[in-house]
């Protein structure tokens, strides 16, 4: 079959050596992060594989760490929430709609992806002040700031992930739904909603992790006690290591799992790769 | 029907579209005045503050190094990406669907998490050297952190599982039989995918190339952290610089720099792409 060249099995192991390579290249991060959570040593040095077996830093996890953690968590689902009713209508705009410029108006809604997060992060707080001045009221290191640039930040994943299921979308079932006396909204409620539902769940989770990975932009607008779970591990990274961090990090990498198999329960594993990268 | 539905996305795009604008401008207006630091500015404009980003070599380098960082990642990216995703996208057991599922999951996690267990594994006292050390191929402890290698290395991380999502959407989209045609007519397995795969996908190639390297120039995190203060992309500079020195008017500079160039670098290989395209179809 092959012609000249490479017998096919050498050609297997090679594609397995490669495949597994850059595997081990994506998850040995990981792994080495919950490893070295279980290693009971003082020291200098982060440990993995851990010398000496112990669970002592998991219970001396500071509750500041916590604390961040329940913010990021409060954060994130706003900001989903705030991401998916502005991105649902622009999808169904975006995909239904005819209208003159609609590219333009589709690289508008794009554009925060193509800003630099640290330039988003800065044009905020400069926007924030400026705002306050005018009128009082300043959001820089609250919770709303956070939300507002957060949400700025997350809507075009929304969008790109309902886009995606819009455009495989039969009208005729809406259609079907009119002509048989439904209205609008009911129609709308009924039979569109249900169907471009995964593509909401996928883009919700997506702006959820936008916000909740999130350091740049938190670390202009996070001020003091407002400061989300990942500016203030990488606050601690920069400047006092502590190995409490492995151990917080194991919670969060475990949760990421639940959370992504639940997600790929309710939307399938298709709708998840493919909605991935928003826009 | 179709009448109605514009105006659904009328209220998210004035609201997109403000937050946008208002915050762009208010931010890189700033580069056009002179920098008083402190957060002040001069109120005449000048172009001074551009002036001295090509002036003064520490603009100058970190724009070039971002560059030379962003373009490695790149390449070195879709090297090692592009067989993967080829593989799994020709994969006939449900491996394939475990194994996409398994770089989703990996995903999902958050970066600063990442970028914790490289250092472990890419420090001066981490595992790789442990066992470099320990089986004797090196002698002295050697490190990437605080070294551009290191940052390129953080990077790619960072846009690998990404980058072979993509691309496997783009190989399935290429029918397996038109492999399967050339090689019954003879072709080694080789040549048909330098022949008929690679050609085909090259488009989707680029684009992927070109995403990853966006995402590389206006990468913070993994830069700051693997850099270490010893690495200074253009991000990095922007936060040193609003931060530490407080001087807006000359981070809104190096912002207006920074995304000046990834644009022009964008449209230049769009166009040069083009250009070749044209030749090949000529000459073809």
């Amino acid at each position: 079959m092959s012609g000249l060249g490479i017998p096919a099995a050498l050609r297997r192991i090679a594609s397995a050596a490669w495949v597994t390579g850059v595997f081990v290249f994506l998850f040995a991060p990981l792994v080495v992060v919950v490893g070295a959570s279980f290693d009971g040593g003082e020291r200098t040095f982060l440990n993995f594989p851990p010398r000496e077996l112990s669970l002592r830093w998991y219970g001396r996890i500071s509750p500041e760490l916590f604390q961040a953690l329940g913010l990021s968590v409060v954060l994130g689902i706003t900001t989903a929430a705030v991401a998916c009713c502005l991105g649902v209508p622009a999808a169904l705009g975006l995909v239904r709609a005819r209208f003159r410029g609609k590219a333009l108006v589709a690289a508008a809604f794009r554009a925060p992806l193509q800003i630099p997060a640290v330039v988003i992060g800065v044009s905020f707080l400069k926007l924030y002040y400026v705002v306050g001045d005018l009128i009082g009221v300043y959001v820089v290191g609250t919770l709303p700031g956070l939300i507002i640039a957060h949400s700025f930040l997350a809507t075009p994943y929304v969008i790109g992930s309902v886009s995606a299921v819009l455009q495989r979308f039969n009208t005729r079932l809406e259609e079907a739904a009119l002509s048989l006396g439904a209205s609008r909204w009911r129609t709308f409620r009924r039979v569109t909603l249900p169907v471009i539902m995964p593509g909401v769940y996928a883009g919700a989770m997506y702006a959820f992790l936008v916000s909740f990975g999130d350091v740049p932009v938190a670390l202009f607008l996070g001020a003091g006690g407002m400061q989300p779970f990942a500016a203030k591990i990488f606050h601690l990274m920069e400047f006092d290591f502590d190995p409490t961090l492995l151990a917080i990090s194991t919670f969060i990498i475990l949760g990421s799992l639940v959370a992504i198999y639940l997600l790929q329960r309710a939307v399938g594993l298709e709708e998840l790769s493919r909605s991935g990268g928003g826009g | 029907m179709t009448a109605r539905w514009h105006f659904v996305l009328v209220p998210s795009l004035v609201l997109s579209l403000l937050l946008l604008l208002s915050s762009q401008i208010a931010f890189l207006r700033g580069s056009f005045f002179k920098d008083l630091r402190l957060g002040r500015l001069g109120t005449e404009l000048t172009l001074e503050n551009y002036l001295r980003f090509f002036t003064d070599s520490i603009y100058v380098d970190s724009l070039l190094l971002t560059i030379r960082i962003s373009a490695t990642v790149a390449v070195l990216t879709l090297l090692l990406g592009y067989p993967v995703a080829y593989i799994l996208a020709r994969m006939r057991s449900r491996w394939a669907l475990l194994l996409l599922a398994a770089i989703i999951a990996a995903s999902f996690i958050t970066i600063v998490i990442k970028v914790l267990g490289l250092i472990i594994i890419f420090s001066s006292g981490g595992t790789l050297n442990r066992l470099l050390l320990s089986t004797g191929l090196l002698e002295r402890p050697l490190t990437i952190m605080g070294r551009p290698g290191g940052v390129v290395v953080g990077l790619m991380h960072f846009t690998m599982g990404f980058a072979v999502l993509l691309l496997y959407s783009i190989v399935k989209t290429i029918p397996r039989s038109l492999e399967e045609a050339a090689e019954i007519h003879g072709a080694a397995r080789w040549r048909v995918f330098l022949r008929v795969v690679l050609p085909l996908s090259l488009p989707g190639i680029v684009v992927t190339a070109l995403i990853v390297f966006n995402l590389c120039m206006g990468a913070f995190t993994s830069a700051a952290l693997i850099g270490g203060g010893k690495v200074f992309t253009l991000p990095v500079l922007i936060q040193q610089t609003v931060i530490m020195q407080t001087r807006y008017g000359m981070g809104a500079t190096i912002s207006a720099v920074l995304m000046a160039a990834t644009l022009l670098i964008n449209l230049l290989s769009v166009v040069l792409l083009a250009r070749l395209d044209r030749r090949r179809t000529a000459v073809a």
